[in-house]
Formats: structure tokens, C-alpha cells, sequence
């Protein structure tokens, strides 16, 4: 076990889990002074027929005070402001968040809104500017993947000023989690493959990085055994309430883990892709991981090692030399992008080097590389990594990646 | 498993001038190194126009600034945060902490991993300073103690690391602008 000399943690939100959680909602809001709630969720969600879901599920114990169901794919200030005004018209005391990661973000920005009575969301970037505990706030999570039920960040674009504002306090954690295994069960398969393997690195970073502490360890294994008992299950079974509930459980695990400890270069390599392609944040998390892994294997060898234990098994583990566990996490997690890969027909992506877009080209083009390695160079997720990396190791990772070929060891240079 | 050693400093004031101290250096070392030093010179000349940051010691210093002037030099500003306007501020939650990164018993890395330090201002700044600062602390330090200031030891050419180190020092001590 290691224990760093000095470190924080804390998740301070309800986790509500199970087939019937849904159910709870009505009684919690109403333990938190709130009878009447803005429901924030996107038109996925809504088509979905999850909101139907939840409606039936609380019944005439609580009423709505009205349905946002257009908020963007990536949540930005338009519908923050637009939302609030919804939510100030209609008389609301409360947020229901139902959706992924958009989602989550954009109820946490309403209400910083609303909470506040500010029409400036910008004033309150940052870290350290609230100072006073916000509206209720229930987070529905609709994907098994983010964690931001049990995150305390919010990042919102300001599409006119060209901003990503990230905004950072306690106060933006939700009241409750609510994880119900009836909101992941139409997952397509690709999504529930990518988001999958976004919980995993947060676990397997979280583990392996520099903030890792005994709490964000424990709650990292945990998820790391739930995601490799189950995701690859409900890729092929989707309708599987188990699998669904176990990695929705495995989600928030991880998310709590990883907030608490943060996460290293497969983040920083990720968020660069995402911002200079456009790339789904859990496709770039399932082809990156590997490499996380191999980059650092010779700070981390024995800390990666332990990972088999969740991931293979106890005996699996017993088995295997102590020097061999790291080699067979990394080939583990390769075999799980091949086995995804394979169970959705293809469309979960192994590399870079094989996505393509509606017009047939790469949607992350080679060329573009030494972009993405220099705005990677930039992501605070560095400072957590174990080993240093500049511009050339960047690339250097990112060229395997997109090709698909494992880390040259003779290249990482160990200084 | 690291164990919290007590430095033999005697009471806080001594603690406390002895970081001042060793902000005052590695302040003027990096004006220093700025000129001597092409990647140091590089990531500063990337960093926006006036760009200027502290690395703070709570509560009440001490502190060290450092800024581009309007024609680019790269100048040790003093010690004094208040009043300026400020790009970047770094600051260490407390005096243990800052004693812990000034006697290298905990890299820039592990201190920032385990909160000891608030970053005030834009990441990619904060990641340039912070890579500064390592290039910085290995001309300043020797290879031994430096090993455990920086995550990776770069594998530059001896002579030139030498002759940067004497420039850089050089620099730090006369304090050249
Ligand atoms: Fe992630």
C-alpha cells in the first residue's frame, strides 16, 4: 500500500443504486426542502424514452416543473442562460440532471445561475469563487463512463468569446447520485463500449498516477473489477440489468477515484484529441490507455502490476510472476479493445489510424499530430503522470497510437 | 514509504529566510537562464507579451516574481506580490510545504500531486513555469539532489550543462539583467 505523506479526499454525494433507485428521487428531493424541479436532459435521452422512465417512476409524488430537453452536445453558455430563465419562469427549486457528461455540466452551470441570481456564469470561473451551497441538485447519469455524478467540476463553452470556462467547488457535486440500471439499458453498443473504457482509465490512471491515496486505491479496484467482469457482457447482452447496474456502479467508483486523485498523459493525450478532432472522449480513452500504461511501466511496475488482481482474477494473479503482472495488464487491455472491437461489428476503434468519418477520410488525420501533441503539452493532467514527457514524447505516443503498434521501450526516454 | 524529517533550522524565522533565500536565487537564475539557456528562452518567448508570475509562499511570503519586460528580456521582479498585476500566481499552501520543495525531499511533481499547491491563472502557463523550473533546478543543483527535484534527469551534452551551470550561476550571484 502506498501512503502518500500528505493528501485530501472526499466524496460527499449520496450514491443511490439499484433496479428501482429511480423511485427514491421524489423522497430525497423532498429531505432537501425541493418539491419542484427543472428536468435538464438532451434529445438522445428524451428519444430514448428515459424520460418517460424516470416520469413513471416518481409517479404523482413529485411534480415537474419543467422539461429542458435541448441541451447541446457540448454544454455551452447559450443554453446555460437559457435554461436558467426557463427555470426562474417556471418556478423551480431543484435540478434533475438525465444524461452524460453535457448534461451533468450544464445543470451544474444553471445552477450556479440560479443560485446565485447572476447572469454572468464567467464571474464564477474557477476554482475557490462559490461560497455558499447551491439548489439540490439529483444526477441521473444515462451513460456508464464520465463519472461526473460524483465530480465537483463543471467545463462550459462560450461559444461567442471562444472560452472553455471550467468552474471547480464542492458545491457543484450533486446531493445524490442516482444509478439505475433501467437508464443505461438502450446504450448502443459502441457508446457503451467507448464510455466503458473512459470509467476504466479513470480507475486505472487514478491507481497508477502521482495523487494516487488509499481511498481513490480502493474505490479505483472496485471499479476496475466491476468494468472487467461486465463491460465486454453488456456490449453482447445490452439488455443484461446486472452488467448495467454493475458498470454504473463501476462509473461512479471510478469517477470518485479519479477526482479525488486525478489522472495522468491518457487524459492529457485525450482531451487534446477531443479539442483539435473532435473525437468522442471515450473513443480517445480506449485507444490511449495502453499507452498510459506502457509510457510509465518503468516508474509504476509494481504499482501496475497489482492492477491484474482486478482485472484477471485472483488466480490469474497468483499465477503470474511478479514481473510479468504489468505485461499482462497492458496485453489484457489490448484484448479487451480487440474483443470490443469485434463485438460491435467494428465500430469501437482500436487506433487512431482506423476512424473514419461520414465522407470516408480520417476524422484524425496524421498530419494533424504535432497539433494535438503541442495543445497536449498544455493539459494540467501532465502534472500527475508519472514520467515526464515534452513535445517529442508526446508524438512519439501519439504516432503509435494511430498506427496501432505498442511503445518502442528503446524510445521512452528514462532519463 | 517517506517519513516527515525536521530540518535542523531552529524556529520558523530561520525557515522562513532560508526559502526567501532560495526564491531570491532561483528567481535570478531564471533571468539568468532565459539568455543562457535556448529552451528556457524559447518557452518564455512563447509565453504572451508582459507575461509575469510568482511562486508565493502562504500566508504572507515569501515570494518571488518574475516577468517579461515590454522588449522580452525576462526580469527578476522582487519579492513583493501585492499590488501587481500578476498572470500567474503559484502559491504554496504553507511554510512546511515550501520547505519540503526547497530541500528537495519533494519534487515540483509530488507537491503539486498532493495539493500543496495552488495554481491561480491559465494551465498551459502554469505547465510552462513549471517546466522552467525544472530546467532551472538542474543547472542550479547537482545531479544527485536534482534527481529528486525533477521527474526525468535530461541526458544533456556534459560540456554544455557545465558552461551553462557557470553562466547561470554566474548570472544568479552578480545578478546581470
Ligand atoms: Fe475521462
Amino acid at each position: 500500500m502506498c501512503l502518500p505523506g500528505y493528501y485530501e479526499y472526499s466524496c460527499r454525494v449520496k450514491i443511490v443504486a439499484g433496479h428501482d433507485a429511480l423511485e427514491r428521487i421524489p423522497d430525497l428531493l423532498r429531505r432537501l426542502g425541493a418539491r419542484r424541479p427543472l428536468l435538464v436532459t438532451d434529445r438522445g435521452v428524451a428519444g430514448a424514452g428515459l424520460v418517460g422512465i424516470l416520469r413513471e417512476a416518481m409517479g404523482e409524488r413529485l411534480e415537474i416543473g419543467a422539461v429542458a430537453d435541448d441541451v447541446p452536445p457540448d454544454s455551452d453558455l447559450e443554453a446555460v442562460n437559457r435554461l436558467a430563465v426557463l427555470y426562474r419562469e417556471s418556478g423551480c427549486d431543484a435540478l434533475i440532471a438525465l444524461g452524460g457528461g453535457s448534461v451533468m455540466d450544464t445543470a451544474k452551470g444553471i445552477n450556479i445561475l440560479v443560485s446565485e441570481r447572476g447572469d454572468d456564469l464567467l464571474k464564477f470561473s474557477g476554482a475557490g469563487t462559490l461560497k455558499r451551497p447551491l439548489k439540490p441538485l439529483i444526477a441521473v447519469p444515462t451513460t456508464a463512463g464520465t463519472g461526473s455524478e460524483v465530480t465537483l467540476v463543471a467545463v462550459i463553452k462560450d461559444r461567442q468569446r471562444r472560452l472553455k470556462m471550467a468552474f471547480v467547488s464542492y458545491f457543484l457535486l450533486p446531493d445524490a447520485a442516482i444509478l439505475d440500471s433501467r437508464m443505461t439499458l438502450s446504450l448502443p453498443a459502441p457508446i457503451t463500449a467507448a464510455t466503458g473504457m473512459d470509467a476504466l482509465s479513470h480507475a486505472v490512471e487514478a491507481y497508477y498516477c502521482l495523487g494516487k491515496n488509499p481511498l481513490s486505491d480502493v474505490t479505483a479496484l472496485a471499479a476496475i473489477r466491476l468494468i472487467g467482469g461486465n463491460l465486454l457482457n453488456v456490449v453482447h447482452n445490452p439488455s443484461d440489468r446486472e452488467g448495467r447496474l454493475a458498470m454504473a456502479n463501476a462509473a461512479a467508483l471510478a469517477g470518485m477515484a479519479f477526482s479525488n486523485s486525478m489522472v495522468g498523459m491518457v487524459h492529457a493525450l485525450g482531451h487534446a484529441v477531443g479539442s483539435v478532432c473532435g473525437l468522442p472522449h471515450g473513443v480517445c480513452m480506449a485507444i490511449l490507455l495502453p499507452y498510459g500504461l506502457e509510457y510509465n511501466r518503468h516508474k509504476r511496475e509494481a504499482v501496475m502490476g497489482e492492477l491484474l488482481f482486478p482485472i484477471g482474477g485472483p488466480e490469474i494473479y497468483g499465477k503470474t510472476a511478479p514481473e510479468d503482472r504489468t505485461g499482462r495488464v497492458i496485453a489484457y487491455i489490448r484484448q479487451l479493445n480487440e474483443d470490443l472491437h469485434a463485438a460491435t461489428g467494428g465500430r469501437h476503434a482500436r487506433f487512431f489510424g482506423e476512424i473514419r468519418d461520414r465522407e470516408g477520410n480520417h476524422a484524425a488525420p496524421r498530419r494533424r499530430l504535432p497539433e494535438i501533441a503541442r495543445t497536449a503539452l498544455g493539459d494540467g493532467a501532465i502534472f500527475y503522470n508519472p514520467e515526464d514527457l515534452d513535445y517529442d514524447d508526446l508524438l512519439m505516443v501519439l504516432e503509435a497510437a494511430w498506427e496501432g503498434m505498442p511503445l518502442d521501450s528503446g524510445r521512452i526516454r528514462k532519463g | 514509504m517517506e517519513s516527515f524529517r525536521e530540518i535542523p533550522a531552529g524556529g520558523k524565522p530561520v525557515k522562513r529566510a532560508y526559502v526567501a533565500l532560495m526564491l531570491w536565487f532561483v528567481g535570478r537564475a531564471i533571468q539568468a537562464a532565459a539568455r543562457v539557456d535556448e529552451a528556457v528562452g524559447e518557452e518564455f518567448a512563447a509565453l504572451p507579451e508582459g507575461f509575469a508570475f510568482s511562486l508565493e509562499v502562504l500566508p504572507g511570503g515569501p515570494a518571488m516574481i518574475v516577468g517579461k519586460d515590454e522588449d522580452g528580456r525576462v526580469r527578476y521582479r522582487g519579492w513583493r506580490p501585492a499590488g501587481r498585476r500578476l498572470d500567474l500566481r503559484m502559491k504554496i499552501k504553507n511554510l512546511e510545504g515550501a520547505l519540503l520543495m526547497f530541500t528537495f525531499q519533494e519534487s515540483t511533481a509530488t507537491a503539486t500531486a498532493r495539493d500543496r499547491l495552488i495554481v491561480d491563472g491559465e494551465v498551459p502557463a502554469a505547465r510552462a513555469v513549471v517546466r522552467i523550473l525544472d530546467r532551472v533546478e538542474v543547472y542550479l543543483l547537482p545531479k544527485i539532489v536534482a534527481k529528486l527535484a525533477v521527474k526525468r534527469y535530461p541526458d544533456w551534452p556534459w560540456q554544455e550543462k557545465i558552461a551553462n551551470r557557470l553562466r547561470i550561476y554566474a548570472g544568479a550571484i552578480l545578478g546581470f539583467p
